[in-house]
């Protein structure tokens, strides 16, 4: 377990002068002893640069990389004791599973009778035990994917756990068990474990933080909850959440926030912002239908709705701003085309400029 | 209808193929008369199979010339230039498709073409400079002179093959073995090359074919005291030698390669391509 420091840390892969197209922008980051984070973004947006930048298999364009206080910078991979999942299961074609495990005790010189103790050891936590003979090619996806977490386990000396998007290629009821699965070794391991997916679910069952990558940036950094319900940006309000969070233009008149003609009380209201383009951002889960109007209360017309599982997503639209709404399924639907929808003022966050005000 | 033509096809194209070695190995067993008087085709019905023409190309009371020196040297030079070639044209080809190397604009495709490059030229314009750069190193009619010569021609033909082949097998393998604790060279051995078995195989097969069946190079380098194969067989052309004998020694001399296909054919067919991943 190490404290990986990121100081001043970009990547181009091309060499290019202008930073502004590099794949990795320079960033300065902390990652604490025995935390999960978890990389959060479309593809292309730099965590996996960030991942291998970490693990040595890129060395970076700029800046210095720490574990806890020592400089790995121009150490090479082999000596950085980091344990990586690749999004595809990466077994050794050649070797049997037992072999496969034992790899990376073998790399660093056990005696044999110590190797087998601890694959075996490893292979009780991942319940393979019984697959320790078999040829590692004949396994399923997600057996050779507990494999590559495996050797990473086995080792007494990982720095940190990286995982690239590692069940990708698993299908869903494996997903579940794999998922618990890791988390399990995670808190006996007590290890540094970073987690990149495009998968919001995913990091957020995982993960003590998320941070959300956007063109080679880190746009916000926070706790699961943080990220949610207070997005420092519309990118961020849009990529975390399903559906994604509501934005509506406004208008600032003399210190107040004006959608169209209806006042929107905001609790944390930043006095006055004129001449900039606002929006007022609110999730669906807090935007509910009102029998009357009222304060906050805006008149909507219902377009549609979708079912998902047991909530329900309306479809509306007010003043040409689509707003949907998420309620649960047993609530119905609205028998009215014309809907009051109610946006509580202390989930409402004013952006300007796509940022948060 | 279809199977028919494609039987009748397939026949034919065979016996087009076939014909002239059969002809070769039941020329090699007949006597004089069944060459001199008219062609015969087949053995036991048309003429009575003797071991004439082979016992004259082997050691022995009734020998013409001794083939079996000849078949030692082809046979050290090719596995000679072999080993080399497929020694450090695979662990080239490892490194132009692992690591980036250059100088100015000049990048990992121009060097694999420089090697391509190397049999490009046609063999002619290279046997004087060859020749003067042996006598210099008094390497000429020597084994490992020839070798030498030959890997040039066999090494490009490893790294064009092997590179592909080992593009077309995921990083993510050497990486992964990386962070495991190699360091670049162990985890080329432990972990690529035993899944490198079939490129190998096919790298090395085409080696031995072009080693083995060399002449230019084995005929202008080399006289008495490295006599190949195939340029023994050739002097026996030279010569007034009658047919059986040098159909003896053309089958002789392709023998080692027919069974080397054998081999390798079955082990090609058992070793499974593709990646280690998905």
């Amino acid at each position: 377990m190490a404290k990986i420091t990121l100081s001043n840390i970009g990547h181009s892969y091309n060499k290019d002068k202008d930073q502004s197209t590099w794949a990795l922008k320079p960033i300065d980051m902390v990652w604490e002893s025995g935390k999960t984070y978890a990389l959060l973004g479309p593809s292309g947006c730099g965590k996996t640069t960030i991942l291998n930048t970490i693990s040595g298999l890129i060395t970076p364009h700029q800046g210095r990389l720490l574990f806890d206080d020592k400089d790995v910078t121009d150490i090479p991979t082999a000596q950085r004791n980091i344990a990586q999942v690749f999004q595809f299961p990466t077994i050794y074609r050649s070797m049997s599973v037992f072999e496969n495990l034992s790899f990376p005790l073998v790399c660093r010189g056990w005696k044999a009778d110590k190797i087998k103790a601890r694959v075996h050891e490893i292979a009780e936590i991942l319940d393979i035990t019984d697959k320790l003979g078999r040829s590692a090619v004949k396994l399923g996806a997600d057996e050779k994917q507990l494999i590559s977490l495996g050797r990473g386990l086995v080792r007494d000396d990982v720095s940190a756990l990286l995982m690239d998007e590692p069940l990708t290629v698993i299908d869903p009821q494996s997903k579940f068990e794999l998922r618990k699965k890791i988390k399990a070794i995670n808190k006996i391991n007590n290890l540094t474990v970073i987690y990149v997916t495009h998968d919001q679910y995913e990091a957020m069952t995982f993960a003590d933080e998320l941070l959300v990558m956007s063109f080679g940036e880190v746009i916000q950094r926070g706790t699961p909850e943080q990220l949610f319900e207070k997005p420092n940006s519309k990118y961020v309000g849009n990529f975390i959440g399903s559906p994604a969070m509501n934005f509506l233009p406004v208008e600032s008149r003399s210190g107040e926030m004006f959608f169209g003609s209806t006042k929107l009380q905001v609790k944390d209201s930043k006095g006055d912002l004129k001449g900039k383009a606002l929006e007022v951002g609110i999730r669906p889960e807090y935007v509910s239908v009102a029998s009357a109007p009222g304060e906050n209360v805006l008149e909507a017309d219902l377009l549609g709705h979708d079912d998902l599982g047991s909530v329900r997503v309306l479809k509306c639209i007010s003043g040409g701003a689509p707003i949907s709404v998420k309620i649960p399924r047993s609530q119905g639907i609205p028998a009215s085309k014309k809907l009051h929808l109610k946006l509580p003022s202390e989930k409402l966050w004013v952006y300007q400029d796509g940022n948060l005000a | 209808m279809y199977k028919v033509l494609k039987a009748t096809f397939i026949t034919i194209w065979s016996l087009f193929v076939l014909f002239p070695i059969m002809w070769a190995i039941t020329t090699s067993f007949k006597p004089e008369a069944a060459v001199v008087n008219g062609a015969t085709f087949i053995p036991w019905l048309e003429f009575q199979p003797v071991l004439t023409g082979w016992k004259a190309i082997l050691p022995g009371p009734d020998s013409l010339t001794n083939l079996l020196t000849p078949t030692l040297n082809s046979f050290i030079v090719t596995a000679g230039a072999t080993a080399i070639s497929v020694a450090f044209g695979s662990l080239a080809a490892y490194g132009l498709s692992r690591f980036t190397y250059g100088w100015k604009k000049y990048s990992n495709a121009d060097i694999i073409f420089f090697f391509v490059s190397q049999r490009i030229m046609p063999p002619v314009v290279l046997a004087i400079p060859f020749f003067l750069v042996l006598k210099q190193l008094r390497l000429l009619d020597t084994h490992l002179g020839l070798i030498l010569v030959l890997t040039s021609g066999l090494m490009p033909i490893v790294v064009w093959l092997m590179v592909d082949f080992f593009n077309a097998l995921p990083r993510e393998i050497d990486e992964m073995a990386m962070l495991e604790g190699c360091n670049p060279i162990q985890a080329f051995f432990r972990t690529i090359l035993p899944l490198s078995k079939p490129g190998l195989t096919v790298a090395g097969m085409f080696c031995v074919i072009f080693g083995w069946n060399d002449i230019f190079f084995a005929l202008t380098l080399t006289a008495t005291k490295v006599l190949t194969l195939p340029v023994a067989v050739i002097a026996l052309n030279g010569t007034v030698t009658p047919y059986w004998i040098l159909a003896a020694s053309t089958v002789f001399s392709i023998i080692p390669l027919v069974g080397l296909a054998f081999v390798i054919e079955r082990f090609l067919s058992r070793g499974s391509l593709g990646g280690a991943v998905r």
